[in-house]
């Protein structure tokens, strides 16, 4: 018996594949060749995409989803998962945002108002996660909650209101020849990323994302974590459908469902950014910084595809295969790191 | 010789964990590898066991060169590995554990068949009274160990690997894994045996093999060493005293007392205080209770009634939290559960009950975080110039440092610890114990629980015993011996009542 076995294990020579799996960073190095390949053949053959002006419009529509990514950041970073109700939370907001301005309260008193009802509707969240509910089961029935009361609020119909409504600058203003949005978007990425590094709560989304029993244990609890991760993300969703409303005058519940940016769902598209970005879907290990990357890559994808003249299908299929590509890549990347280490 | 490796290299990075390092086993035989914490122990087992082949060297298995791409490679010549992390799915049942890898079973099997399949190697091991079909997460750790180890024997290995199998392990538990490996060795098959328990490598090894900042010394006979000796070629150096001396305790007043608190997993409340100065040792098997009070005074577990007295107010932490507010520092023994943040480096699991202290508003200073993580480090023997890496990259035992040496850095009043050094080498024992002497000193206190009746009896002032969820006797300093204690930890009503409770 004991020859077979011998025989079986004395493997000398490995296979192809069986090398390049085993060894990660050949595979890695591929796998970005690859896409590298196809991503300078698209840009060398786009018109018009190595120009200023182009370079812009791809900040500028990475602004958003960008936005409401970074905020969604927070709760995954901390090992609460995914927010499923981020365009939902926007769509409430978005039409609580336009209903105070078309009432005529103006600007400042409409951007309090949303702001409230968005961390009401985190907080809500949060807690219910706080206290072990499932962050999918919650959010999605939060999804169905808050969009009902926008459609209910709004009759489903546009609500629009009269410029000059002071929320110009806002929406379409831009200071140095930046669009005041990109310039938001600038310095959200920042104060989040130093808030990640350098203060006491941002070292709490870390640990207690990277060991939620070790966090408690240490006593940093996750229910008051899931419920400032949960406004955060509620907050920058509501700051985007201000911005969104005020560039466009006007609101309607299915604004982030459908007519929104290239490849329809804000939902997914801000996931998407966040796992391109090589966050860690279970905590403890990423940044803001990475998915401000991930949001300016997938515009840039998307960007370079729209030039092409792709139209909505294909590059919601791109979007799905940077998902995949950008998970595989960093799984292994780290594995890699780490056996090296 | 059956397996033999020779002149193997091994690094990460920087760190050279093997040097040219020579290792082998014969039939039949139990080999004893030991070393201190980081040697390489769990590393040159891992490629024995085709885990790791980032190595450079020869290996040979019956005189035939090898090389292993991965663990099932390994397992088919023969070869079976315990890791010192377990790795057994906690949701998944006792049975589907044991045949989880490997095609000793039919492909389609019930629950039922499965766990009558794995009734005999759970006997092998000792769990007998462990029902095949619960799932694993129901075990206490020690039991999950031996689960582990039953696992292995389900694909009839020549040659089995142990790291640090008793690691977990209470006194009986230990008993039962060292039967099982003379019995294997009896039975013609190899064991390699990892551990840091010296009594345990002289009692069930024919050979030892040291290892030394990963260089291996030629294998000797167990006859060859006493504990002195192998201790010094260890460490290089000698092991003066293992335990620190006692001082003389002066405080009269308790600076803790336990009220009649009673924690969910016991059968009574638990009454008894603890003085400024002291260390005070919790003496019982696995499942005793003795953790359980540890973990309910440290708000970490519920209880059904009952308080602390502490600094005159009778109160009882709710969460970890408050405890920690209090000045009270719990350590489980579970290091890997809510011991360590893996994924984190080092520094911030050595700070991370204090990072109240290391920040002003809320904004952390980088400067005070340093001094703080190096004071500890340096306290427990964690080597400072990895202070970034991560927390799961290090040794086992240095692991154990990290989730023991964090508590430091709030500057506790009362340190409670749950299995204070699990995996931890003799050095840096002697080490932990020498710091939590000095913390006692302070006028502070020092609560651990403990299975190892040699740490229990060296260590403590006072000795509680516990036994199957109760609180047995109190045994003073002038009393402490090795027979009382386990007298009192295994059949505390005399061997015929102990029959009756069980
Ligand atoms: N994947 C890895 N990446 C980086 N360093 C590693 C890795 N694995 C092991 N090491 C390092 O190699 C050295 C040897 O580690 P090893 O786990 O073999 O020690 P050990 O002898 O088993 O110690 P212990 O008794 O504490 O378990 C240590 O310094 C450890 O930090
Ligand atoms: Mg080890």
């Amino acid at each position: 018996m004991s020859k077979r076995l011998i025989a079986n294990a004395r493997v000398t020579g490995l296979g192809f594949v069986d090398r390049l799996v085993r060894d990660y960073s050949a595979l890695v190095v591929c796998l970005i060749g690859l896409f590298l390949v196809v991503f300078i053949v698209g840009m060398a053959t786009a018109p018009n995409f190595l120009t200023i002006f182009n370079f812009k419009t791809i900040i500028r529509d990475a602004a958003l989803v960008g936005i409401m990514a970074i905020g969604l950041t927070f709760v995954t970073l901390s090992g609460n998962f995914f927010l499923l109700s981020m365009k939902e939370t926007a769509a409430l907001c978005i039409i609580c945002f336009a209903t105070s301005m078309s009432s005529g309260y103006g600007f400042e008193i409409s951007f309090l108002l949303t702001m409230v009802l968005a961390i009401i509707a985190g907080a809500a969240q949060g807690a219910l996660i706080g206290i072990g509910g499932n962050p999918i089961v919650v959010t999605l029935g939060a999804a169905g909650l808050l969009f009902g009361l926008g459609s209910w609020w709004s009759d489903n119909l546009v609500v629009s209101f009269r410029r000059p409504h002071g929320a110009e600058w806002l929406g379409t203003g831009s200071f140095l020849g930046l669009p005041n949005i990109t310039i938001a978007f600038i310095l959200i990425a920042i104060s989040a990323e130093c808030v990640l590094r350098y203060t006491n709560f941002g070292r709490q989304v870390y640990l207690i994302g990277a060991n939620r029993a070790a966090g408690k244990a240490t006593g940093h609890e996750n229910f008051p974590m899931a419920i400032k991760v949960c406004i955060i993300a509620s907050v920058c969703s509501a700051f985007v459908a201000i911005a969104f409303s005020a560039q466009v005058s006007s609101a309607h519940v299915n604004y982030f469902s459908s007519e929104f940016g290239s490849s329809g769902d804000m939902t997914i598209m801000v996931i998407a950014t966040v796992m391109v970005g090589g966050n860690s879907i279970m905590g403890g290990f990423g940044s803001t910084l990475r998915t401000s990357s991930g949001a300016i890559f997938i515009s840039t994808v998307d960007n370079m595809m729209v030039l092409h003249g792709f139209n909505s299908g294909p590059r919601v299929l791109a979007v799905g295969l940077m998902i995949v590509f950008s998970i595989i890549v960093f799984a292994l990347v780290r594995r890699g790191s780490r056996a090296q280490e | 010789m059956i397996l033999k490796l020779s002149a193997i290299n091994r690094s990460f990075g920087a760190i050279q964990a093997l040097k040219k390092t020579d290792f082998e086993i014969g039939e039949s035989e139990v080999m004893g590898l030991v070393g201190e914490n980081g040697a390489g122990k769990s590393t040159l087992v891992k490629i024995i066991g085709g885990f790791d082949d980032g190595y450079s060297g020869e290996y040979t298995l019956d005189g035939a060169p090898v090389r292993f791409s991965n663990p099932s490679r390994a397992e088919k010549a023969g070869i079976a590995i315990a890791q010192q992390e377990l790795s057994l799915i906690p949701a998944m049942s006792v049975a589907e554990n044991i045949f989880l890898v490997g095609d000793t079973v039919p492909l389609f099997s019930t629950k039922k068949s499965l766990a009558l399949k794995a009734k005999p190697y759970l006997e092998e091991v000792g769990l007998d009274k462990v029902d095949p079909s619960i799932s694993v997460n129901r075990l206490s750790i020690g039991e999950q160990q031996l689960v582990e180890v039953a696992s292995l024997l389900a694909h009839d290995p020549r040659v089995l690997i142990l790291d640090e199998p008793t690691a977990a392990l209470g006194e009986s538990d230990s008993v039962r894994i060292l039967e099982m490996v003379e019995r294997l060795a009896a039975n013609g098959k190899s064991v390699i045996y990892v551990s840091h328990r010296l009594d345990e490598i002289f009692k069930i090894c024919h050979r030892i093999t040291v290892l030394r900042d990963g260089i291996s010394q030629e294998p000797r006979k167990v006859s060859e060493f006493n504990v002195h000796s192998l201790v010094e070629s260890m460490l290089g150096r000698e092991l003066e005293n293992m335990f620190p001396e006692r001082m003389e305790l002066t405080g009269t007043a308790p600076l803790l007392e336990v009220c009649g608190l009673w924690p969910d997993a016991t059968v009574e409340p638990f009454n008894f205080e603890v003085y400024p100065g002291e260390i005070l040792g919790l003496a019982g098997q696995l499942g005793s209770g003795s953790g359980d009070i540890l973990s309910a005074m440290g708000g970490a577990s519920g209880t059904r009634e009952g308080n602390i007295r502490y600094k005159g107010k009778e109160f009882l932490p709710k969460s970890p939290k408050e405890a920690i507010k209090a000045g009270i520092a719990y350590c489980s023994n579970d290091r890997k559960l809510d011991g360590l943040f893996l994924g984190r480096p080092i520094k911030e699991n050595l700070t991370s009950p204090a990072l109240g202290r290391i920040s002003t508003y809320g904004i952390l200073n980088k400067g005070s975080e340093e001094r703080l993580a190096l004071g500890n480090a340096k306290k427990f023997t964690v080597d400072v110039t990895r202070m970034g890496t991560e927390a799961g990259l290090l040794s086992g035992g240095n692991q154990q440092k990290v989730a023991l040496g964090k508590w430091l850095s709030i500057e506790p009043n009362i340190i409670l610890v749950n299995e204070p050094t699990r995996g931890v080498d003799v050095g840096a024992r002697a080490e932990i114990y020498g710091k939590l002497r000095e913390f006692a000193n302070e006028g502070k206190a020092v609560i651990f629980a403990s299975t190892d009746i040699q740490e229990i009896t060296g260590l403590s002032d006072r000795i509680i015993t516990f036994y199957r969820g109760m609180q047995i006797g109190e045994i003073v300093l002038e009393d402490i011996s090795a027979t009382k204690v386990l007298e009192q930890i295994t059949h505390p009503f005399g061997v015929h009542q102990e029959v009756k409770t069980a």
